[in-house]
């Protein structure tokens, strides 16, 4: 046989796993529930939860025992800010912890009694502020409310007191160097915008494992001997098997990571700064790095749910080693050295910087060239357990062959002796 | 008399299925425990320490060096490197080196000796919110501390005492209480919720699992058969080998974490058991809820496991429930692990009466006892059904 025909064959057979890979997908509701709606739908409820972005008018009470011009003009002034709701107001502090207690407010701002009498002393006055410390969004809000308005009434006292003459002298002595502060790359705070990007990308990886798992899990419970390859002459090599199956999921995926990674942010305006040509080049390598990743976990699985168990409670896992929630620089080095293994790690990390921090793809060479060694890796890793199923399905149907041979041969004696 | 010997016979079974299964063991000890150990390790440090930052210094001179010490001192950044312009630090921030940096423009300190009000700006990233605003505080206050040094220079030269000073500089103190959680650290914060989260995802697949398994095995009449084809009695024997062993994880969690860690937690002992018998018995029941709905290994537990991760979310711990839509606050409701967080910060994160929870204490309590609804379908399941793979 040239050369020629044998990679038409390798060809058609390949073609043959991925067409027969296909029908399987599009025939078992658990993997298309994996691959197709949970894909579709999850980002659009992730969007839909973190759709507020950020946290405003975070009721808290307020004890104003000052009742003063000062306390009041305080309580307004935090009452007007975005961020805080000036909910109940409360005679003593017992009163205000049941409130909290109660869940009708987040925080406490305690006014003491000589607030204004130590103001108007030319003394320093004395804010208390009480948080419950079970959410930190709530908290930095009534903080750093209570932080500016006193900053601001600071600076009208500072200038009553001083005896100033002009307006400039003013300015020179409340704040003698301007200070800008520049919020950069998701300018608004907001939670979504930080950690929708990857949540999308670790969708990709996570999903593709679930279904390429289940499917698995399917061909071996339909096999006599609970083996993964069917036999078949198009089975016979790992190579065409892979290539096969792969391009069945990144025929799939192809399409579901475009919707993942450039139509979601664009439909719910998330900051989506990469062109699409960097996309591209960085979701070849993330694309075939799950792919593999898959179908190496896969092997690992025996009954077909088992795949859930494994791979559910990793994405929690993932998703803080991803360095989104939990700052990269103080993720501990052997979690670091851990997270290298999922290539959701590089991925996300990419991702994010080329799509909300506008980097080149020479920023995120580090990644990419990393995302390439996954493939490889993964690739190999592929190759070696297919082949270890490939040849525990070829004992087994020696096996049977013998058995079955063994039982002819019984039976012939059996037919000759009655003949 | 009878059905508790039905029970035990049940149970026994059942911990003999356990054992034999390895997936059970990984998936009741191993994995939670996995993950607790991760989450606590992960955040160790409580708040991230030591942030890579980055200082544009085109001044160069003494005070704006000194500005940039200021700022490596402080506990949570570190400035890695200097750099020559804008667009380098920026770049720097791009290739994921420095989380913000310090800019100081040439003439700072020609400007400031000659009260011409110069700018400083501090530049930091949000893609990662709790890097971002860390590093946001440490910028903010080595900027405010150096206009407050110069305001503070020009009183002393016109000879006001140090506490008039303080006075000028600050006349209105703030005095923060951080209740219970006086170091604003994550790991009390997070770990708290995400590990019984991961525990709960369990505990809901598992559920669904061990019923889906006798389907599957075709087991379902020899299981309802030692029962007497009571099902309460088939559910308790069978349901509480698994809500030991989980309880035995969690009890050891709520020892490591409250003894060895050292938490703090306002509420005492007996909220904390609370707490644990509710959410076994509360993602138990939703497991077995879940599969009554939909008797089939694999929907069930795909329902099961969605469920379980998007209450992470849903608990409302790391985003608030206040800030989202308010349909979507109806939604935390169907949650249990909503419940649980609320719970937990209630009575034993800050130690108020359990009364204050009731609602969620009731809504515990409900999804244990939500498998009631379920029991002739189970049972019609386990008897009629046949497992299609």
């Amino acid at each position: 046989m040239s050369i020629f025909r044998k990679l038409l064959c390798w060809l058609d057979d390949a073609t043959y796993v991925w067409r027969q890979e296909l029908k399987h997908v599009f025939r078992d509701e658990g993997v298309l529930m994996f691959c197709i709606v949970v894909p579709l739908g999850y980002p659009l409820l992730y969007s839909w939860i973190y759709n507020n972005e950020t946290v405003h008018e975070v009721p808290v009470v307020v004890v104003d025992q000052s009742r003063s011009q000062l306390s009041r003009q305080f309580i307004r002034m935090c009452d007007a800010s975005p961020d805080v709701k000036v909910a109940c107001y409360a005679v003593d502090l017992d009163d205000a912890k049941s409130l909290v207690s109660r869940q009708v407010v987040k925080g406490i701002y305690y006014i003491p009694e000589d607030f204004a009498t130590r103001l108007n002393r030319m003394e320093q006055g004395t804010i208390s502020v009480y948080c419950d410390m079970a959410l930190m969004l709530t908290y930095k809000a009534i903080y750093q409310t209570a932080l500016s308005v006193t900053t601001q009434m600071g600076v009208a006292i500072k200038r009553s007191v001083s005896g100033n003459y002009t307006a400039r002298d003013d300015l020179v002595s409340t704040s003698p160097l301007q200070i800008e502060e520049v919020a950069v790359f998701n300018p608004a705070g907001g939670y979504g915008s930080s950690v929708i990007p990857a949540v999308l990308m670790l969708i990709i990886q996570q999903t593709l494992a679930l279904g390429v798992g289940m499917a698995a899990g399917t061909s071996r419970e339909r096999s006599r001997y609970s083996d993964l390859i069917p036999i078949n002459r198009c089975y016979s090599s790992v190579g065409r098997i892979i290539c096969g199956k792969s391009m069945c999921y990144l025929m799939i995926y192809a399409v579901m990571s475009t919707y993942l990674a450039v139509v979601v942010p664009r439909m719910f305006n998330y900051i989506h700064m990469a062109p699409l040509s960097s996309l591209v080049v960085l979701m070849i390598p993330y694309l075939l790095a799950c792919v593999f990743f898959a179908q190496t976990v896969c092997c690992l699985v025996h009954y077909r749910e088992n795949v859930i168990l494994l791979m559910v409670f990793i994405s929690m896992i993932l998703m803080f080693l991803s360095g989104v929630s939990w700052p990269q620089s103080s993720i501990p080095s052997y979690w670091q050295g851990v997270s290298w293994l999922f290539p959701s790690t590089f991925g996300i990390r990419a991702y994010i910087r080329l799509n909300s921090m506008g980097a080149t793809l020479a920023d995120v060479s580090f990644e990419l060239m990393c995302l390439w060694i996954l493939v490889v890796f993964y690739f190999a890793m592929a190759c070696i357990v297919y082949a270890v199923e490939m040849s525990l399905s070829k004992r087994h149907t020696v096996e049977r062959l013998e058995v079955l041979r063994k039982k002819r041969a019984v039976r012939l004696q059996l037919k000759k002796k009655a003949g | 008399m009878k059905h508790l010997n039905n029970i035990w016979a049940v149970a026994k079974r059942e911990c003999k299925i356990l054992y034999v299964n390895r997936i059970y063991f990984y998936s009741m000890v191993v994995f939670p425990l996995l993950a607790m150990i991760f989450f606590t390790t992960l955040m160790d440090d409580g708040i991230p320490q030591e942030m890579p930052v980055g200082v544009v210094d085109l001044d160069n001179t003494t005070l704006t060096r000194a500005l940039g010490r200021k700022l490596d001192g402080f506990q949570n950044s570190r400035v890695i490197a200097r750099y020559p312009s804008v667009a380098e630090a920026r770049k720097a921030m791009q290739e994921n080196e420095i989380y913000g940096f310090l800019y100081l423009p040439k003439g700072t300190t020609d400007k400031l000796l000659a009260s011409r009000r110069p700018t400083i700006t501090f530049f930091y990233s949000q893609t990662s919110l709790t890097a971002g605003s860390m590093v946001m505080k440490d910028l903010k206050t080595t900027a405010t501390l150096a206009a407050m040094g110069v305001g503070q220079a020009t009183m002393r030269a016109k000879g006001l005492t140090d506490r008039q000073m303080a006075t000028l500089l600050q006349p209105i103190r703030l005095d923060l209480h951080q209740v219970v959680n006086p170091w604003g650290n994550y790991n009390m914060y997070l770990s708290t919720v995400f590990v019984p989260g991961v525990m709960m995802l369990f505990m809901f697949l598992i559920s669904a699992y061990s019923l889906g398994m006798e389907l599957k095995f075709g087991r379902g009449k020899e299981w309802l058969g030692m029962a007497d084809n009571n099902m309460v009695v088939a559910i308790l024997g069978k349901y509480l080998p698994q809500a030991f062993v989980f309880s035995s994880i969690i009890f050891f969690y709520e020892f490591y974490i409250y003894g060895i860690l050292h938490f703090p937690h306002e509420g005492d002992m007996w909220d904390m058991l609370l707490l644990m018998v509710l959410q076994v018995f509360s993602s138990i029941g939703f497991g077995i809820f879940i599969f009554g709905l939909m008797p089939s290994l694999r929907m069930s537990m795909s329902i099961c496991s969605l469920w379980a991760v998007l209450s992470f979310s849903l608990a409302g711990s790391a985003f608030p429930m206040m800030g989202m839509d308010a349909s979507l606050q109806a939604i935390t409701w169907l949650f249990p692990l909503r419940h649980y967080y609320m719970l937990y910060q209630i009575t034993v994160f800050n130690g108020y009466p359990l009364i204050d929870a009731w609602f969620h204490l009731v809504a515990l309590i409900a999804f244990t006892l939500t498998p009631w609804f379920v029991l002739s379908k189970v049972k019609n399941a386990m008897l009629n059904y046949v497992y299609i793979p």
